[in-house]
């Protein structure tokens, strides 16, 4: 077997030409019939994402997949731009170190955020496309396939996915759910709608949230937000009355200074009651003044205090990253195996039959030979020429199951040259 | 089915003891099948206790139907009880690490109750009275929901101030969400309170209809100076204070408030029970009532053997 990615990705190349080679899933089947129609012996998977866009070809026969340079110059002709433009920051694996680092990436080791779950949907996607391109492509399926289960491995028996790491999955999925037991029943308040608030909102619409109102100085804006996630736009100048009736409050507001300062808060707080209040204050600068979070039955959580959260899961994922590494050598080692075990077993099915024609042929000459001889004796000496066979034939095919692919590939050419065995 | 009458209180103490143990290894490392040993320990711990507690010493039920025995017993039936919750509790909240606040308060109750030993027998004479069984099991589930309420309380002050300080939550000690504990602890307020009345009321019942005919034609009187009484009012006014206050104070069942009053709580529980057992309540008092009440057939002499042995 014959495979090799090569590609660029954000280890080593610029955003330029990450951009300049990135695919939309509209332009992978146009690239994938042209590159099918230039290089007809050899199969290829396109994997596309905002961080990477990998190449990878594989081919049973030796020499049959393109060389860098000429995959290259295809692509660069594909994609409109100079060959030399991207060149040195197209980076080349083969053989196992490609495998490896397709494990790597379908198992989300390889990512900008290691341990991101997107990674792995985007492989399968590929791999579909792929698919579809050309139906036939064994070796395409049988390594993506394998990349796809090593991931789920890695996934089940590390806890490399398991901290988040984004603010507002931390804010929304680990810390909301200290403090609510569920977020159905909650009254939900958004004030801006930019991106933060967005996303954050996304998150508690995903863990159940349901009665949310978003408040912002540009009503357009809140307006177009509520729509999209059906909630209710509320009146700024009713903040006061908002804060009072919520549970949680995303603040992710674009002002200058704090909105809520702590007389503001004073009669919000007469009104509330002391019932607990989540407030996630995304801002920068803050929208709530920090003396507020002093209140009884008050979480404030600022920005920054999120953003330790994160880098404190992110160096949790990392410590996860020796035993995932050691979970893909492993598998790395039980693919290649499987593969030498596939190639290997017609040659070593064409050597036994080979040595039973021959070993056939001499006892048919003797027992014509042979007078007298009875059934019993017949047997003896036919069992005698097998067990002969057999212990010929058992060292070398020992040595092709026991020793390493890279070995037991060369034994194998070697075992076909000196028996004269074919493909 | 003699091998139940072999089951000791070493072996749901020891049952217990491991699934505290287990509970502590929960904050240092992750095993998969750990929570089905920890439940399953509780589990055997919990059918064990029941069965002490119905066979080995005839502590929960005597001839004539409910009877808690002695302060041994009391204290087995509480502990019983916060075993039962803590599977329930395992059960809806299977990530947090609330057993490590419950489980000392069992093996506590037990060691408390070995220590009492079987000497404090309860009057089986006043026990035989309905009054006395809707007394006892008012008080003793009352006691233990208060003390559940406790661990609730003291669980909420943990959590709610790791919140404020922003202290990172440890994936190896996660506790309840604060909702879920502001509710637990206002339902075993109320809960409490309400069981509480009903074991003063029959507490009252009781001493009514063991006065004398003559102490009766004459009116009849509750002996508020005994220490019993005014401090069983004390807790009984409290509870119901509390309750009150709640309900028509929004502030003081929000959040940490209630968890000061849970605490509060189970504090005035323990001051009261040991004014309790200081006076004598309910006890055999002279020597010669004790040696009647050991020759009663349900409590068994290898039971007094066995207590004797933990006592040592």
């Amino acid at each position: 077997m014959n495979l090799q990615v090569i590609g660029c990705s954000h280890h080593q190349s610029s955003v330029a030409t990450r951009e300049q080679l990135a695919f939309t899933e509209q332009q992978i089947k146009p690239f994938l019939d042209n590159y099918y129609s230039k290089f007809p012996n050899s199969e290829v998977v396109l994997l596309s994402t905002c961080n990477r866009t990998e190449f990878y070809t594989a081919a049973n026969k030796p020499n049959s997949v393109p060389g860098k340079s000429e995959l290259i110059e295809f692509i660069a002709e594909q994609r409109g731009i100079a060959a030399t433009d991207i060149n040195s920051e197209i980076f080349i694996h083969q053989d196992r170190q490609a495998v490896e680092h397709l494990f790597s990436v379908a198992s989300s080791l390889d990512s900008m955020v290691v341990g991101e779950a997107q990674i792995l949907s985007q492989v399968k996607q590929a791999y579909k496309l792929a698919v579809e391109t050309n139906q036939t492509a064994a070796l395409i399926h049988r390594v993506f396939q394998s990349a796809i289960r090593v991931a789920r491995r890695i996934s089940n028996e590390t806890e490399i996915h398991t901290n988040r790491v984004s603010v507002p999955s931390v804010a929304i999925g680990v810390l909301a759910k200290q403090i609510f037991e569920r977020l159905d029943n909650k009254k939900i308040l958004i004030l801006g709608a930019g991106e933060m608030a967005e996303e954050t909102l996304r998150y508690a619409i995903q863990e159940g949230g349901k009665d949310f109102t978003i408040i912002n100085r540009s009503i357009e804006n809140a307006k177009q937000l509520a729509m999209k996630f059906d909630g209710r736009v509320g009146d700024w100048n009713e903040l006061e009355k908002e804060l009072a009736t919520a549970d949680l409050v995303i603040s992710a507001t674009g002002a200058t200074k704090a909105v809520v300062n702590s007389e503001l808060f004073d009669r919000v707080e007469e009104i509330r009651k002391q019932k607990p209040i989540f407030i996630l204050d995304l801002a920068v600068p803050r929208d709530f003044e920090n003396s507020i979070s002093d209140r009884l039955n008050v979480y404030l959580y600022t920005l920054d205090d999120l953003q330790k959260e994160c880098e404190r899961n992110r160096q949790s994922r990392q410590s996860h990253y020796p035993k995932a590494r050691k979970i893909i050598n492993h598998e790395a080692d039980l693919f290649f195996n499987e593969i030498q075990r596939r190639s290997s077993g017609s040659t070593i099915a064409q050597l036994k039959r080979q040595a039973d024609n021959a070993k056939q042929l001499e006892l048919d000459r003797l027992m014509n030979r042979l007078e007298g001889v009875s059934e019993k004796q017949k047997s003896e000496i036919e069992q005698s020429f097998n067990r002969l066979v057999n212990k010929i034939l058992h060292p070398p095919l020992k040595s092709l199951q026991t020793e390493s692919p890279q070995v037991s590939g060369g034994l194998l050419e070697a075992l076909k040259k000196l028996f004269q065995l074919g493909d | 089915m003699n091998w139940l009458q072999n089951i000791s209180i070493t072996c749901f103490a020891a049952s217990y003891a491991v699934v505290f143990a287990l509970e502590i290894s929960r904050i240092f490392f992750d095993v998969s099948f750990r929570k089905y040993v920890r439940v399953g320990f509780a589990a055997a711990g919990l059918f064990a206790h029941s069965v002490f507690l119905v066979l080995q010493g005839k502590l929960v039920l005597g001839s004539n139907g409910l009877w808690l025995g002695s302060w041994f017993g009391w204290c087995l039936a509480t502990a019983w009880i916060l075993a039962f919750a803590y599977i329930w509790i395992s059960a809806r909240q299977p990530k947090s690490v609330i057993g490590l606040f419950l489980i000392p308060l069992i093996l506590g109750l037990i060691g408390l109750g070995v220590g009492f030993g079987t000497e404090n027998q309860f009057n089986s004479i006043k026990a035989k009275s309905i009054w006395n069984m809707v007394h006892g099991f008012a008080l003793l589930l009352g006691t233990a929901i208060v003390a559940l309420g406790f661990v609730f309380g003291v669980v909420y002050v943990v959590q709610s101030r790791r919140l404020k300080h922003k202290s990172p939550q440890s994936k190896h000690f996660r506790l309840p969400s604060l909702e879920w504990l502001q509710k637990s602890s206002e339902y075993s307020l109320v809960i409490s309170t309400f069981l509480l009345a009903i074991g003063l009321v029959s507490g009252i019942a009781i001493n009514w209809t063991n006065q004398t005919d003559d102490a009766l034609s004459g009116g009849g009187t509750i002996a508020w100076s005994n220490p019993v009484i005014w401090s069983s009012g004390i807790l009984f006014s409290w509870l119901l204070l509390v309750s009150v206050f709640s309900f028509c104070y929004q502030p003081s069942r929000q959040g940490r408030k209630v968890a000061y009053l849970v605490i509060a709580s189970f504090l005035f529980l323990v001051l009261e029970l040991a004014i309790v057992w200081w006076v004598g309540h309910a006890t055999a008092s002279s020597k010669s009532e004790v040696a009647q009440y050991s020759k009663i057939p349900s409590i068994s002499k290898e039971f007094h053997n066995e207590v004797g042995r933990l006592r040592i």
